[in-house]
């Protein structure tokens, strides 16, 4: 027996040092896409039509940190292409690990993506670190039983934040239940949903009006809110499960997470923009880009991959195939699953909102990030789940937010005012 | 004696259930279909019989490989854990030596620091020596995490077999590793095989290593099972029978062994 088993591990052993095959192959390494049917569709359907050889491998983003700064500190590479969210790339910008990919920006110019989006790219320097990709937004969804509860006189597409809570109040008295949902689990995106749509909706900030009244306000009022919404909130990371589960009617969370959803049974469910608040209707649009390693070791796969992944075509199939929207210029086609339309509707409509009120994705934060949602975060665990006063909690939390700041130096962005330096708290 | 054995079948089927209702609700998860999923109350028959959400899950583009690498990757960790922890394990419980207890915490040391801090130092190493992305450089770091488990497992099995068998053996006219070989070894094998056995487990369920230091050569769980959290309800449900039916399998393939391990031999 032992011996039997000597023999089998010297023939593994022999197994882990064969040779691998990757002359012409292209490490396409994605932080997006990562869901096994969607990671499925990149290589089943979107990845299709290209000429070379593409491998298609999704990661963590920390993880996704961690290999390049090691690949980096040991000099060879094994990604080529790398596909990521616009503050995902960020932080690898800094450390050198990203090449200058000007020369595709240039060569991909008749594709018609908008400058200001192609500007992202640059993350603030004058050189492309990534050609963008695909983009998406948050939306809200409900489902039709909720429609008969909606306050008199209020436009579904044009909601505010009363009348959401007026909303969920009345479902919640006549069905006995608490049925909007939000996706304050540990994986959820909550934290987008402070800094992009309730702070710029009531402050017309994310950061530097963290602490004002009018924050305080809101605080209380979401508060109040919050005794409608369905306490399982605490523990959705996806939103679509609630809503097939009909333990959520009225939900926000990001298009992709919802997608589900609205493809299974687009017939129960409707879509809207986020609510507004008392200075617009704040709303994140959300970019991922494409980049190439350092030293990669195919960049003229990598060149080529770029070029497959921003044709029209292919930004048409990403559409309808994972529900991420084109960034060139592309009209979606009449036949889109209805599932599919009715992201892509909410989406033109937050988008064309009269009181569309733009908040980026932090930028400048580098590896940051983390502890900038942990603020917001924490804001709301202490002041909505845990009762704590709120003047006192946004003062302390303002602490936390100003040190984020100062150690990064990062400027405002959009909508804060614009700072030549660190973005003030005030 | 009636009311006894009524309390003890009864204590039987409650353990029973206690183990196979949950598996048998993450079954009907997986074959009830998209919608099964959703349903409440939850029957305890599937509403439909579909194995659509399992054959996707099986059909994935390179899952056959991963899961190839994950039993590789185990297999290679059961033997390198197997062949150094036991050494080891004999050296703490025959030989007295200076600093013995002082090592003795040493080899638990090795698991204090959490493995995300060393990723960054470890994989470029891993790259340096060229064992990045492949299946024995996930095999090494997971023999690092299960050696002082097996070092300190097998130690209390040496313990156990009295030093007078080996001693009778010299008087015999064994050497030392004829004494090993021939009389203790047969002795603590099945402790020692369930001893590679944990070491194939920690291997298996391993993510963090096996997914920072390798790209293309992924094991099953680093693969597929930490994106499992993000995708639809009945994936999950799928995914989760396909990883625990091979362990549960597995496990009563070798129950014997894992019997001996804990005091109960001879059944």
């Amino acid at each position: 027996m032992r011996k039997r088993l000597i023999a089998s591990a010297a023939i593994l052993l022999g197994l882990g040092f064969l040779p691998q095959a990757q002359a012409q192959e292209t490490v396409f390494m994605s932080t997006q896409l990562r869901p096994i049917e969607e990671a499925q569709k990149v290589r089943d359907v979107i990845l299709k039509g290209f000429a070379g050889q593409a491998v298609y491998v999704t990661e963590q983003p920390q993880q996704l940190n961690v290999r390049m700064r090691a690949e980096a500190a040991a000099g060879r590479r094994t990604v080529s292409v790398i596909g990521a969210l616009h503050g995902e790339l960020q932080p690898l910008q800094p450390m050198g690990a990203l090449d200058d990919i000007s020369d595709v920006a240039t060569k991909l110019a008749d594709r018609g993506i908008p400058a200001n989006l192609m500007n992202l790219g640059k993350l603030g320097g004058s050189t492309q670190v990534y050609i963008p990709w695909m983009q998406a937004t948050y939306i809200m969804v409900a489902n039709r039983q909720a429609l008969p509860f909606l306050p008199a006189g209020a436009d579904i597409n044009a909601l505010t934040y009363d009348q959401l809570k007026e909303w969920a109040k009345n479902v919640r008295e006549r069905t006995g239940q608490r049925r909007l949902g939000f996706p304050a689990g540990p994986t959820g995106l909550m934290p987008r949903f402070f800094q992009g749509y309730l702070y710029p909706s009531y402050t017309g900030s994310a950061v530097s009006a963290f602490r004002s009244a009018e924050a305080e306000a809101m605080w209380t009022n979401f508060k109040d809110l919050w005794q409608y919404v369905q306490p399982n909130s605490t523990s959705y990371n996806f939103m679509q499960e609630p809503l097939l589960a009909d333990e959520v009617w009225i939900a926000f969370d990001h298009v992709a997470r919802v997608l589900d959803a609205l493809r299974q049974r687009p017939n129960d469910f409707v879509t809207f923009p986020a609510p507004a608040g008392p200075k617009g209707r704040g709303y994140m649009p959300v970019v991922a880009g494409l980049s190439i390693a350092k030293d990669a070791p195919n960049r003229a796969g990598a060149v080529a991959l770029i070029d497959h992944l921003s044709t029209a075509r292919t930004q048409l199939v990403t559409a309808a195939e994972v529900g991420f929207f084109p960034v060139v210029k592309a009209d979606l086609p009449a036949d889109l699953a209805p599932g599919v339309r009715l992201a892509a509707n909410a989406i033109a409509l937050t988008q064309n909102a009269r009181d569309a009120l733009v908040s980026l994705l932090p930028i400048g934060l580098g590896d940051k990030g983390g502890e900038f949602n942990k603020v917001y975060i924490d804001t709301f665990t202490r002041i909505v789940l845990r009762n704590e006063p709120a003047r006192a909690v946004l003062d302390r939390e303002a602490e936390n937010l100003r040190a984020i700041m100062n150690a990064t130096a990062a400027p405002c962005w959009a909508p804060d005012p614009a700072s030549t330096s660190a973005c003030p708290v005030n | 004696m009636r009311p006894r054995s009524l309390l003890f079948w009864a204590g039987v089927a409650t353990m029973c259930a206690w183990v196979l209702v949950p598996i048998w609700l993450i079954a009907a998860g997986a074959i009830g279909g998209r919608q099964g999923v959703f349903l409440w109350p939850k029957s305890m028959l599937p509403p439909e019989f579909t194995f659509s959400a399992l054959a996707v899950f099986l059909r994935i583009e390179g899952v056959g490989k991963a899961l190839w690498n994950s039993v590789a990757a185990a297999a290679m960790t059961m033997a390198f854990a197997t062949l150094l922890g036991t050494p080891a394990g004999y050296a703490l419980a025959r030989f007295s030596f200076r600093g013995q207890n002082a090592y003795r915490l040493l080899i638990l040391l090795t698991r204090a620091f959490p493995i995300a801090i060393l990723a960054l130092p470890l994989t470029v190493a891993f790259i340096n020596w060229g064992l990045y992305d492949t299946t024995l450089g996930v095999a090494l770091v997971h023999t690092a995490l299960a050696l002082p488990f097996a070092a300190l497992v097998t130690s209390s099995l040496f313990v156990g077999i009295p030093r007078e068998l080996e001693e009778a053996a010299w008087i015999f006219g064994c050497t030392r590793l004829q004494a090993f070989v021939k009389i203790v070894l047969p002795l603590a094998l099945p402790g020692i095989a369930a001893t590679g056995l944990f070491a194939f487990v920690i291997s298996w369920n391993e993510v963090f290593a096996a997914s920072v230091l390798t790209v293309r050569e992924r094991t099953l769980t680093a693969y597929l099972l930490t994106v499992l959290s993000e995708s639809p309800l009945h994936f999950r449900f799928a995914g989760g029978l396909v990883l625990i039916l091979p362990s549960v399998v597995f496990i009563f393939a070798v129950r014997r062994y894992l019997f001996a391990m804990w005091g109960i031999a001879n059944r």
